[in-house]
């Protein structure tokens, strides 16, 4: 058999899939390398496409990747095409596009299809309305919808929500976000880190944002063009139109029924390998393992699935490579207000808490049995990675807080601890 | 492959370094002159001098991280960076064991040594200017890059 190609499949057309096929070519130039995307677009920055709504970036600066690039590695592309159904017994997938479907065999198959916004009923998808914020689709429909003096509604005051409503504000549309919890961001903050980054969204942009939270949206009805939503606490908005940010599902429509489908995100080891014999997965549409607590988790992040693109792609090829684990993380800026959280930032009973407050700067560093599990920055962010490296290492803060990098965050030169 | 080295115990914080690197980035840098930063920055810590600089990791993660696709990896296993690409998010700064990202709030773009200054022949404008021989430029001796990636973590023990 040596003499004859082998046949690698990658489904999904994002940083997992594209950073996957570029490690395949990077060892392997001889075999066929497929990658199959659903959109009319080549891979593109997903996480820009908030900046792109805002005017931060040109298109061209969102389009990352040109299909130059594919064809220069020789990597083949498939756009407007969805995989339906992963048979990994014949070890073939059915695709469908142009309403034909037809089946595309493999020898090595990657799941890299990402994940979908969540609607609820109520307030279900509504191409003309009710949208979420994933795809550069959306991002040109929210461009196109978003008008001086227009009014939109947020549900979901996440990473996402949050940035929706920043890039619809630079538009001159009045935004509204609703948000279930009691703070922003949900699991990456705590009170007043949450207060902080609302004061500065409704400040910066001059009340054309605003927060509402410990709310819900209960119902949404169409009065004529516009929608109508009743909130939890009795209220109501009458909206141009709503972006559903509550969260994302990973797209596991196509291994329904198979070995390769366990229960939520697509459960992975730490070679991205699923259940199936040849069959990987990663980035948004796999789970796997937490770095510190060993659990699973599922942490749909952009370093995550361009790292874990790379892992499955040495392990195709046959090549040891692993997956160090997962820790949840994310940096971004509401208004030149950083925010940089890592790991377990929401204290519980048993942990540790150290705290470095001014009025510009928060921070706070968590400790379980003094090791750091947890830290949140805000204002500034120096330094923040020799933290996550240590939450990383398990190394005892004692020894930690020596470390020369460790210098430059106040929360250790600045903060005495009792005791 | 060569890599930076920094010995503290020979360095007095004189920060000729620093204005090295930063006259000979200032040429290649898009930004204004007057604010152009430099990638290795000397700090005073009660552990003693400090310097950040970019360790040149094997797999680095800021290549993964960087949601704008302005850092990737460069010919001789450096991480190059294209600023028009930065749009100021920091995920960088966030897995940098080594803070060698430096975070710019006022030009919203996060900084790291590209190595544009040119000194195919010679050593880097920061190692030059250091005559106390603190700051060096050598072959990477390491057998494994996973080792190397550890060791540049590590923390010294004293």
């Amino acid at each position: 058999m040596s003499g004859e190609k082998k046949s690698f499949v990658i489904v999904g057309n994002c940083i997992a899939g594209v950073s996957a096929a570029d490690t395949l070519r990077q060892y392997n130039q001889r075999d066929d390398v497929i990658v199959i995307g659903d959109e009319d677009v080549p891979a593109y920055s997903r996480c820009l496409i908030t900046y792109y709504l805002a005017g931060d970036v040109e298109e061209a600066h969102l389009l990352s990747h040109s299909p130059d690039w594919y064809r220069h590695r020789n990597i083949k592309m498939l756009l407007n095409t969805k995989a339906q159904r992963v048979d990994p017994q014949k070890k073939e997938i059915t695709v469908e596009a142009n309403r034909r479907t037809k089946k595309i065999a493999y020898d090595q198959l990657l799941i890299a299809t990402g994940a979908s916004p969540i609607f609820f009923n109520a307030f279900p998808y509504d191409p003309e309305g009710i949208i979420g914020m994933r795809t550069y689709g959306d991002a040109k429909k929210l461009k196109s919808w978003a008008k001086k003096g227009k009014k939109a509604l947020i549900i979901g005051a996440g990473f996402v929500g949050l940035k929706t409503a920043y890039g619809l504000s630079k538009r001159g549309v009045k935004t509204q976000v609703v948000e279930l919890l009691p703070t922003v961001l949900g699991r990456m903050t705590d009170l007043e880190a949450s207060n902080r980054i609302v004061n500065r969204l409704t400040s910066a942009s001059k009340g054309s944002i605003e927060i509402k939270l410990n709310s819900s949206v209960v119902g949404v009805t169409k009065v004529g063009a516009k929608y109508r939503a009743a909130m939890s606490d009795g209220a109501e908005a009458e909206v141009d139109f709503i972006v559903a940010s509550v969260g994302v599902r990973a797209n596991t429509d196509l291994v329904q029924g198979t070995a390769i489908y366990g229960k939520g995100p697509i459960q992975v080891d730490e070679r991205q390998k699923t259940a199936a014999q040849d069959v990987y997965a990663a980035g948004d549409v796999a789970q796997s393992q937490h770095i510190v607590s060993k659990g699973w988790i599922y942490n749909a992040i952009w370093p995550v699935a361009a790292a874990q693109g790379r892992v499955a792609a040495h392990n195709m090829l046959g090549m040891e490579k692993i997956f160090a684990g997962n820790l949840p993380m994310n940096s971004v800026d509401f208004f030149h207000l950083w925010i940089t959280a890592i790991g377990d930032v929401q204290a519980r009973d048993s942990i540790q808490c150290l705290k470095y407050e001014t009025p510009a700067v928060y921070q706070k560093l968590l400790l379980k049995d003094n090791i750091p599990v947890g830290f949140m920055a805000i204002g500034n962010v120096d330094g923040a990675g020799v933290i996550r490296s240590m939450i990383e290492q398990k190394i005892p803060w004692d020894e930690a807080k020596k470390q020369p990098y460790a210098q430059l965050l106040p929360i250790v030169t600045q903060v005495q601890e009792k005791g | 492959m060569k890599a930076f080295y920094f010995k503290p115990e020979l360095c007095d914080l004189c920060r000729k370094c620093e204005e090295a690197c930063s006259n000979a980035c200032k040429k290649y840098r898009s930004l204004p002159s007057s604010k152009a930063l430099p990638h290795v920055r000397a700090f005073f810590s009660t552990k003693g001098p400090i310097l950040r600089f970019c360790k040149q990791c094997e797999e680095p993660p800021c290549v993964d991280a960087c949601i704008g696709e302005s850092l990737q990896m460069g010919p001789g296993d450096f991480v190059i960076q294209d600023e028009s690409r930065c749009i100021g998010c920091f995920m960088c700064n966030m897995v940098c064991p080594n803070a060698a990202m430096v975070p710019s709030y006022i030009h919203k773009k996060a900084f790291k040594c590209t190595k544009q200054c040119d000194f195919s022949d010679s050593a880097p404008p920061c190692v030059k200017s250091c005559d106390r021989g603190a700051l060096t430029f050598e072959d990477v001796i390491d057998t494994t890059k996973k080792i190397r990636r550890k060791r540049m973590a590590e923390i010294p023990r004293k």
